[in-house]
């Protein structure tokens, strides 16, 4: 059995009174207190085009091992420095591949929705069940050649 | 302008055969800008006694698209302190993931108009596993926030 932690800060002046959020988790199995043992490692992709396409597919690639609809947390970071650029991330299916990022949430599968988008510098950390319908986490950037590429960093620790 | 900075520390000794430590931290702006998110929910924390699917963010309005094109990140945790608890999040009717006991999400919201037809606009909810009440917090923070007219 591993010990995973995350602790997330979230600090701001946004209104008079301030707002903090100060929470470290520890990732377990699902319904247990016995620690997730298996991860992805650390991973980075180029994405040298537009085209949407999966980050990860359930059960298949580097999460080959995972016991989908137990636990799982996904960390997704965009590495780029300029904030006007983003990469959209949802669950679903991209193997029908929209070109553009406006078309991202009419994906021809009939299976994707688009969760948020990650501007320049942003990363997220979130619990995925890979369940059948939209189990796979789908990546598609704003900007991305080969000589600026858009490069995603993530990682997943699972059952 | 109000600066939100949002930090997170990934780390296990024995996990791996060395050491992981992965640390990350951004400010929250706006969306393609560097102005920064100025608008809040606060935080929520309520005690849900019911296996009932729930709106998290019940007062805005689903078809004003006002956070289309817009920054909002959303914080979600599950309070319970009983590991065979959990919380299933979805989106639009989507499953994201299951929330054990003392899990939180930190993510991205675009409320994206549904392409589908459901016309379900990206909401985020939650369904506790138990009806025997469980404790949970959640919080937004974002640009844009458009308010229902009162009837």
């Amino acid at each position: 059995m591993a010990t995973i932690t995350a602790a997330l800060n979230v600090s701001s002046d946004i209104s008079s009174y301030g707002l903090t959020i100060n929470n470290t988790m520890t990732m377990t199995k699902a319904g247990s207190t016995v620690g997730l043992e298996r991860t992805s490692s650390l991973q980075r992709v180029h994405l040298t085009n537009k085209r949407h396409v999966d980050l990860l597919v359930r059960g298949s690639g580097t999460v080959a091992d995972m016991t989908v609809t137990k636990a799982a947390k996904v960390y997704i970071k965009y590495l780029e420095a300029d904030t006007s650029k983003h990469v959209t991330i949802g669950l679903g299916d991209a193997k029908n591949n929209a070109d553009l990022a406006s078309t991202a949430n009419t994906s021809d599968s009939g299976t994707f929705f688009e969760l948020g988008k990650l501007y320049g510098d942003e990363w997220m950390i979130i619990p995925w069940s890979g369940t059948s319908a939209t189990g796979d986490i789908t990546v598609h950037p704003s900007s991305a050649t080969t000589a600026d590429p858009a490069i995603v960093e993530y990682i997943v620790f699972f059952d | 302008m109000a600066t939100t900075t949002a930090s997170i520390t990934l780390t296990s000794a024995d996990l791996l055969t060395d050491v992981l430590s992965l640390s990350a931290t951004n400010t929250l702006y706006k969306a393609g800008t560097t102005i920064g998110l100025d608008q809040t929910t606060g935080m929520t924390k309520a005690y849900l006694t019911a296996e009932t699917n729930i709106d998290i963010f019940p007062t805005l309005i689903e078809g004003s698209m006002a956070f289309a094109g817009k920054s909002s990140w959303v914080y979600i945790c599950n309070k319970s302190e009983d590991e065979t608890e959990f919380a299933t999040i979805t989106i639009s009717g989507n499953i994201i993931g299951k929330l054990y006991a003392g899990d939180y999400l930190w993510m991205p919201w675009s409320q994206s108009e549904d392409g589908h037809g459901d016309n379900k606009h990206g909401d985020i909810e939650l369904l506790p596993s138990v009806a025997t009440g469980m404790w949970f917090e959640w919080c937004m923070i974002n640009e844009g926030t458009e308010y229902p007219t009162a009837v």
